[in-house]
């Protein structure tokens, strides 16, 4: 029997706050965690900024991990932990109720953040900060979870991914719980050489908070961001029986891979809009009742040019009417917590009616004519969401949200 | 084979307890010879090993790890006095603790 999906739990860090709360307030008020690179002497690198946690998550993370297994992780992997953790308690959930069998853990990773930036591996811990399974299996540990625990790699759309399967997991009666997430930092010297190399990073680096602008004239690539982000999917029945919170329903998704380029998107958004139609079509849901776009939203030349085509190819003259914004213009691109940090803002959207804004959108270009939201947020009923993430390879995802 | 007096064994006793007071974020006071490693300070199988690579530098010891493996399987460690007790067999024999077995 097929069961729906609900999300009673949430939890992100990122460069706008330790906590959920702190991250929706600042998104609303359109304020950008984009600032200089601290994490090591970006001096030489032409791209110096990126939305880094704030100092205090060295002494955050504490409250959450014992020194011992803080020892054996990166960064990054407490990130995770700590998004876990407080997305668990932000749904009330005790695991000692519940068949454990039943209760799994998928968290998209592209990379552990196990970098040159990353302080304190030995021998003795290298294995662990570097195994890309880590997040998924000490959040598995730190439940006593019996489920499923494992990780997910689809670039950019990892997490989305992750909630995706954790979807058809709950869907198909494999699992009652679902703790999915996705975590990360490439915030280090290496990678921000690369992506420069490859051209998909601003070097607009004054003013910082400025950078990222996406669907503006004058965008000239992503900022990277780091963070993590986790929700709990729960089946409707395991939700109802507990009287829990339901923030929103989990209603279905696309996924579908380009077979195109390592990098760039398919062109016009083809593979784009094909996967938000197969996201569409697996719920019921029409065109006509999407009220708002959380979009992928890069602030790279391409994406934000052919996401926009593909936002036209599948709505038609309604994508005029669907607002639609990108939280990357304020968190940066979280890469592989991307999916799930934008799944939670869509979450909240729907949950708070409120949609948040695409900030520095203040030279649209003119090729890009839709309702990007610029700048400040707005009060809307929203009653169906969908969040797009794509990834470097081809991986595309499309989750939609829909009013409990 | 190393004679351990009774100065060595006070001293491995001081290191294992520091160890585990550190690691573990509990009072030392909390800890006794008694107490479970893995179910009472919720330690782990790789604190041994960091164990014996701190006593190997100390006392400069010859030893492998396969052979503190070898002698570890037939000699199950769960208490932090049983801990002691084969650090400082370690100490004294070395590569030939499997001698012992």
């Amino acid at each position: 029997m097929a069961r729906r999906v609900v999300v009673t739990g949430m939890g992100i860090v990122s460069s706008l706050g330790l906590n959920l709360e702190s991250n929706w307030n600042r998104l609303v008020a359109g304020q950008s965690g984009v600032k200089p690179i601290t994490l090591f002497d970006a001096s030489m690198n032409q791209t110096r900024i990126a939305a880094e946690l704030p100092a205090e998550f060295e002494e955050h993370y504490r409250k959450y991990i014992k020194k011992r297994a803080a020892s054996q992780m990166t960064r990054v992997t407490k990130m995770c932990i700590v998004a876990a953790k407080d997305a668990v308690k932000h749904a009330g959930i005790d695991f000692e109720l519940y068949d454990k069998t039943r209760c799994s853990v998928i968290i998209g990773v592209v990379n552990t953040g196990n970098s040159s930036v990353e302080k304190n591996t030995t021998p003795q811990n290298t294995v662990f900060k570097s195994m890309t399974n880590a997040m998924s299996a000490w959040i598995s540990l730190e439940y006593q979870l019996l489920g499923p625990n494992f990780a997910i790699n689809t670039a950019c759309a990892s997490s989305a991914n992750a909630m995706a399967f954790g979807y058809d997991m709950i869907h198909n009666n494999q699992a009652d719980i679902i703790i999915a997430g996705g975590a990360d930092s490439i915030i280090n010297k290496e990678e921000i050489q690369g992506f420069n190399a490859l051209y998909a990073l601003s070097i607009n680096n004054d003013p910082p908070e400025k950078a990222s602008k996406p669907f503006s004239v004058d965008r000239d690539g992503f900022i990277i961001g780091e963070g993590a982000g986790v929700i709990i999917l729960e089946s409707e029945e395991s939700a109802n029986r507990r009287g829990a919170t339901i923030y929103a329903e989990l209603a279905g998704y696309g996924i579908s891979s380009e077979g195109y380029n390592i990098m760039a998107p398919m062109k016009d958004g083809k593979g784009m809009a094909y996967t938000i139609e197969k996201a569409l079509k697996s719920t019921g849901i029409s065109k006509e009742e999407v009220d708002y776009i959380n979009a992928h939203g890069t602030s790279t030349e391409l994406n934000d040019r052919y996401e926009t085509l593909a936002i036209k190819q599948v709505f038609g003259e309604q994508a005029y009417n669907i607002p639609i914004s990108s939280s990357k213009s304020m968190l940066g691109h979280t890469i592989g917590a991307a999916g799930t940090i934008e799944g939670i803002v869509t979450i909240l959207s729907i949950y708070h009616d409120i949609v948040t804004p695409t900030i520095n959108l203040d030279h649209p270009d003119p090729d890009l004519d839709l309702d990007y939201i610029p700048n400040t947020s707005r009060s809307k009923k929203v009653q169906v969401a969908l969040s797009n993430s794509f990834g470097f390879g081809g991986h595309n995802a499309t989750l939609v949200f829909r009013k409990y | 084979m190393a004679l351990v007096t009774e100065r060595i064994k006070t001293e491995v006793k001081e290191i294992v307890y520091d160890f585990f007071a550190d690691e573990c974020e509990v009072n030392k006071s909390e800890i006794s010879d008694q107490t479970n490693i893995i179910n009472d300070l919720d330690g782990d199988s790789l604190m041994f090993l960091e164990l014996i690579e701190i006593f190997k530098k100390k006392y400069a010891l010859e030893i492998e790890l396969k052979t503190i493996g070898k002698y570890a399987i037939k000699n199950p460690v769960e208490t932090i006095g049983q801990l002691i007790d084969m650090q400082i067999l370690i100490i004294e024999h070395e590569n030939r603790i499997l001698e012992l077995v």
